[in-house]
């Protein structure tokens, strides 16, 4: 044992992998935001190199993991970073060169960058020809709007929404803004792909070994089987590492070059690779005088810029986390997944919730500013218990979000002072349906368990070796988890949406009963969660399981500068049963950081649709100078509970609980990130305020504004 | 990188195989300090320099002396040690305070006193400071030896009056009269480069204000500070010297905030730097603790 090989530099990642006789791929990328590519002239490349060029890929498909949307090398540059070329030489730097002699002619095509925009009548399609649904591999049904730029619609329909605002007495409205956001793993995107008789397997850190098996069948034409991936250890993910990225294009330029190559993205191309939603949300929601909540609508663009990837799914998570954990009794959600000539958005921890959240536990203080009623009150009297009927129609068991929210408020002293504070309670769903399946077999000594679960640093392999070694009575040193190899691992959805312990842990208990039904040598284990929402009234099953958590915040603002200083910051998670302490520990934290980050400075600067800080000097990153004075969290627990996912839980709702301090100080932020100087903006208009309330002191000023600007 | 092929490194081991070296090759050669600035250059691809002159091993430029009361700072020496040096910290503790808000220690273990200078990057620190305190830069080439003001090395963005075959071998800062502050603003993360950074010092009775990473070139205006030549000065001199500051200045706009936004923190950090080097007097005390930044 010792010292973690991450710490000790032992660790090998996809960065390091070489492979006897292998090439280094350079990807030549479009400069255009939306351009046609006319001709590729490849004359001055060295001929030691081997290219790639539009002509090679004439036999491979559209390929994409909820819609079929992504050609192997583009003809129709759809975002600044579109890789429409490639280059192989002996070493990297060679590829680099080369891929810069490589001439490519465009022809300039209009842009769009804008979700809101990208909707109204007139704007340019960023995909003509509509796409195609994938099918089967989604967990959801994919609902194009057939010409326009919406590549996925989801509803959600509860109750009478019009009957709803009747009842109510008082309706607030606001529009939230959310920009893009970087992953910044520490370690980027890099792969090598061979083929071998036909064959072909990828070596690279993948959160989706079996998705990325799938659809690059799909790409090239083949059976699963003859693909094979097998899944390094990642040096840090948050979701960038999901689906297929740099790898059709590497497995195409290998075939073409019969030998393995390599490639390992630089910083620059990891911000026009894979990032996360902008969106925009209004939210309008009415409440009954008492604080009762009736009423709520949502409307959200989503931003899955150039390709859909998994913005369906995250539009539609998006679109009913944003209901809240509270009894509403009609509702209306509206969420489009909309393409812009942006590099294309994806999975980024918290999947959607975060940008829905911000939006609709800000409301809620808004309303209960209206109401004159206290913001914790509001939330107490409306929050679900267990046996509440959900706005998917999903009844709730195990509800814990009051027992989060009072932890929350309890640890700033919430109900003695309240200025300065906020809180914020969220629900978030799973991944659902999906699959699990495990495999136990005896070892020399201890045992071997084989799963797809990946290790992006969040101790999947730990826990899976905490959990067998408890279930199978031995050390966990006497454990081997394997890397997730698809020709060896059983197969599983994916490790995504902080499913990988809840569900291998399942799967791990099956598989562990059947190897001692059967002689102690070999056990499967699998497990299903049925379920997924109907797209069109987003009525069905949302989740197996709920994500439960909360958090407050305590803020001081130096009103001259806006600069403002986060005094507490405190997390809650439902855990339900923790299996490894000082994983969920460090889950809780490294998400609140993250959440930091998206509160107060992390966004992705464009300028004509080029990224205009794509590096980690510009785009700033929580540092550790960054931490509030206090920043404390804990796990919710219960006696006899199944173990709950926590690996995102604590990120949401930090940019609303900051928020919310905020808006105690009378300060209304509606967009993210909250920087110095769109604070300072808002003291201005709270004093605006003030002076016009003085000189007109019978007219109320409303405090929340109808929709921003918003021209759809 | 240089497209597969190597790049020269060139690694003289005494100042003067230095000078030669520089003035033999000009502009063939980039002259490379701790690189932390160069090397994202080339990463990025904006530079892609075939020859490389490092001053690494080129011990003479690494001296932190006092001599005659002034200071004398190597163009080696690193951030960390301007930040951690006993004497600077006892005599300069405006320096040291200053170049200890510089990013993170791993930038401030690499960058150095020469590097920050040459760069010329309007977002640095160390230049308000400097300017303040009425540093000077030593360039020397095989034709001799020159000082200059930091005003007049620092011409404009990314450029300097360092001649082709020239190297910055030192900075020179007189001795501390008076009180000095260093204010570092930063609009983002604390690893930040500073969105308005505002220097002063007062010493026999002058006052100099500086502020940093508004413009081009640092900004200040002997004129206006006339005002707080002898005793304490009020608030209202310094709200006043704040809001003609603030007033004079164009900003520039950029990710670390607007043009408009920087104008108003002006006025606020001109103000909190003139009161607090302004509350003791005309200022011919030790240099007082340069506390400041956003804590
Ligand atoms: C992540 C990060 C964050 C940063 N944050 C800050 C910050 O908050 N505040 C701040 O002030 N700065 C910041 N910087 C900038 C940093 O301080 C500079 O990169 C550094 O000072 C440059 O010094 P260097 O020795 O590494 O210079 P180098 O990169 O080696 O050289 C810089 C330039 O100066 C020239 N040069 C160097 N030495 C000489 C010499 N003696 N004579 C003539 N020419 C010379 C080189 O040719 C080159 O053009 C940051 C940098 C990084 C990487």
């Amino acid at each position: 044992m010792g010292i973690d090989p991450r710490v000790a530099g032992a660790q090998r990642y996809s960065v390091d992998l070489e492979r006897p006789g292998m090439l280094h791929a350079a990807f030549v990328r479009s400069p255009h935001p939306h351009a046609r590519v006319l001709a590729v002239d490849a004359s001055g490349v060295p001929s030691d190199c081997v290219t790639l060029l539009p002509d090679d890929v004439q036999d491979l498909h559209l390929y994409g993991c909820q819609v079929r949307d992504e050609p192997v090398l583009t003809p129709l540059a759809r975002h600044a970073g579109d890789i429409v070329a490639a280059v192989a030489a002996p070493t990297a730097e060679a590829a680099k060169a080369a891929a810069r002699l490589l001439d490519v002619r465009y022809e300039e095509l209009p842009a769009v960058f804008d979700p809101v925009q990208a909707v109204s009548p007139g704007t340019p399609l960023i995909h003509p020809d509509g796409a195609l649904s994938a099918g089967e591999a989604v967990s959801i049904g994919v609902r194009p709007l057939a010409g326009t730029n919406v590549c996925h619609r989801f509803r959600l329909v509860h109750g009478d929404l019009t009957a709803g605002f009747g009842e109510a007495d008082v309706v607030v409205q606001q529009a939230f803004r959310t920009p893009g956001a970087a992953h910044a793993p520490m370690e980027p995107h890099a792969a090598v792909a061979e083929w071998e008789d036909g064959r072909l397997t990828i070596w690279t850190g993948t959160q989706t070994p079996f998705n990325l098996r799938g659809d690059l069948a799909v790409a090239f034409g083949l059976e699963e089987e003859r693909v094979r991936i097998i899944a390094i250890p990642m040096g840090g993910s948050f979701g960038a590492k999901t689906f297929v990225r740099h790898e059709a294009p590497l497995a195409a330029l290998a075939r073409k070059a019969g030998r393995p190559v390599k490639v390992v993205l630089d910083r620059t191309e990891e911000f026009v690779t894979l990032n996360r939603h902008p969106s925009v949300i209004r939210v309008r929601l009415g409440a009954k005088r008492d604080g009762t909540l009736v009423a709520k609508e949502l409307d959200c663009w989503v931003d899955t810029g150039a390709y859909a990837d998994c913005g369906p799914g995250v539009a539609t998570k998006l679109g009913y986390a944003g209901v809240g954990p509270y009894r509403i009794p009609h509702v209306r959600v509206d969420a489009l997944a909309i393409y812009t000539n942006l590099p294309p958005n994806g999975a980024f921890r918290g999947y959607g919730a975060m940008q829905s959240i911000w939006a609709s536990e800000r409301t809620m203080d808004v309303l209960a500013e209206r109401l004159e009623m206290s913001p914790l009150e509001l939330r107490r009297k409306n929050l679900l218990r267990d046996g509440d009927v959900f706005a998917t129609g999903e009844v709730m068991h195990d509800v814990q979000f009051e027992r989060c929210l009072q932890a929350a408020a309890d640890a700033v002293d919430y109900e003695r002072d309240p200025r300065g504070k906020g809180l914020c309670v969220l629900l978030k769903g799973m991944q659902t349906p999906s699959r699990a399946a495990i495999s136990v077999e005896r070892a020399g000594v201890g045992y071997v368990i084989r799963s797809a679960a990946c290790e992006m640093g969040q101790g999947v392999r730990r826990s899976l070796q905490l959990m067998g070694a408890q279930m199978l009575g031995c050390e966990p040193g006497q454990i081997d988890v394997p890397e997730p190899d698809t020709d060896t691992s059983p197969f599983d959805t994916r490790t995504t949406s902080s499913r990988s312990t809840h569900m291998m842990g399942r799967a791990l208990e099956v598989a562990v009963r059947d190897l001692r039904a059967s002689g102690g040598e070999r056990g499967y284990g699998e497990v299903h969660n049925e379920g997924g929402l109907d797209p069109d009234t987003g009525q069905g099953v949302a989740s197996t399981h709920w994500h439960q958590g909360a958090a407050a915040a305590h803020v001081t603002v130096d009103e001259e500068t806006g600069k403002l200083t986060i005094e507490h910051l405190h997390g809650v998670a439902y855990a339900g049963r923790v299996v490894n302490r000082e994983g969920a520990e460090l889950q809780n934290e490294g998400s609140m950081i993250m959440g930091l980050g998206t509160a107060l400075f992390e966004a992705i600067e464009f300028a004509d649709g080029q990224v205009t800080n794509a590096n980690l000097s510009d785009y700033n990153l929580p540092a550790i100078g960054d931490l509030p004075k206090r920043f404390t969290h804990e796990l919710i627990e219960r006696e006899g509970a199944e173990v709950h996912g926590l690996g995102e839980t604590v990120l949401p709702p930090v940019p609303a609980a900051i928020g919310n301090a905020l808006f105690s100080l009378g300060l209304e932020l509606h967009e993210l990130p909250m920087s110095a100087e769109r604070v300072l903006a808002a003291v201005d208009a709270r004093d605006a305020r003030a002076a016009a309330a003085d000189s007109a002191p019978e007219a109320r000023v409303p405090v929340a504004v109808d929709g921003q600007g918003l021209s759809g | 990188m240089g497209g597969g092929t190597a790049v020269e490194w060139l690694a003289p081991s005494s100042l003067e195989e230095a000078l030669a070296l520089r003035a033999e090759r000009g502009g063939d050669t980039t002259v490379v300090a701790g690189g932390s600035f160069l090397a994202i250059l080339m990463n990025q691809g904006f530079v892609a320099p075939t020859s490389l002159l490092s001053l690494g091993k080129v011990q003479e430029l690494r001296g932190i002396d006092v001599v005659d009361g002034e200071l004398r700072l190597g163009a080696m020496v690193s951030h960390r040690a301007v930040e951690r040096d006993p004497v600077i910290r006892r005599d300069w503790p405006v320096l040291s305070r200053a170049f200890g808000l510089v990013a993170s220690p791993r930038v401030r273990n690499q960058a150095t006193v020469g590097g920050v200078l040459a760069d010329a990057d309007y977002a640095s620190d160390p230049p308000a400071v400097l300017c303040a305190v009425n540093a000077r830069a030593v360039l020397r080439s095989p034709r001799g030896v020159r000082q200059v003001a930091i005003d007049e090395l620092i011409l404009g963005f990314y450029e300097t009056c360092i001649a082709e075959d020239e190297l910055l071998t030192e900075v020179r800062v007189p001795a501390a009269l008076g009180p000095a502050v260093y204010r570092k603003f930063r609009s983002r993360s604390s690893e930040d480069r500073p969105c308005v950074a505002v220097a002063a010092a007062r010493s026999a009775g002058r006052l100099r204000v500086v502020v940093g990473a508004c413009a081009e070139v640092p900004q200040h205006y002997p004129d206006v500070c006339a005002e707080g030549a002898d005793g304490p000065i009020d608030d209202a001199v310094a709200r006043e010297i704040g809001a003609v500051y603030a007033k004079r200045m164009a900003p520039l706009s950029d990710s670390r905030g607007s043009a408009e936004y920087r104008r108003r923190v002006v006025a606020v950090e001109v103000r909190r730097a003139v009161e607090m080097v302004g509350a003791d007097g005309a200022g011919n005390g030790a240099g007082r603790e340069g506390a400041g930044g956003e804590e």
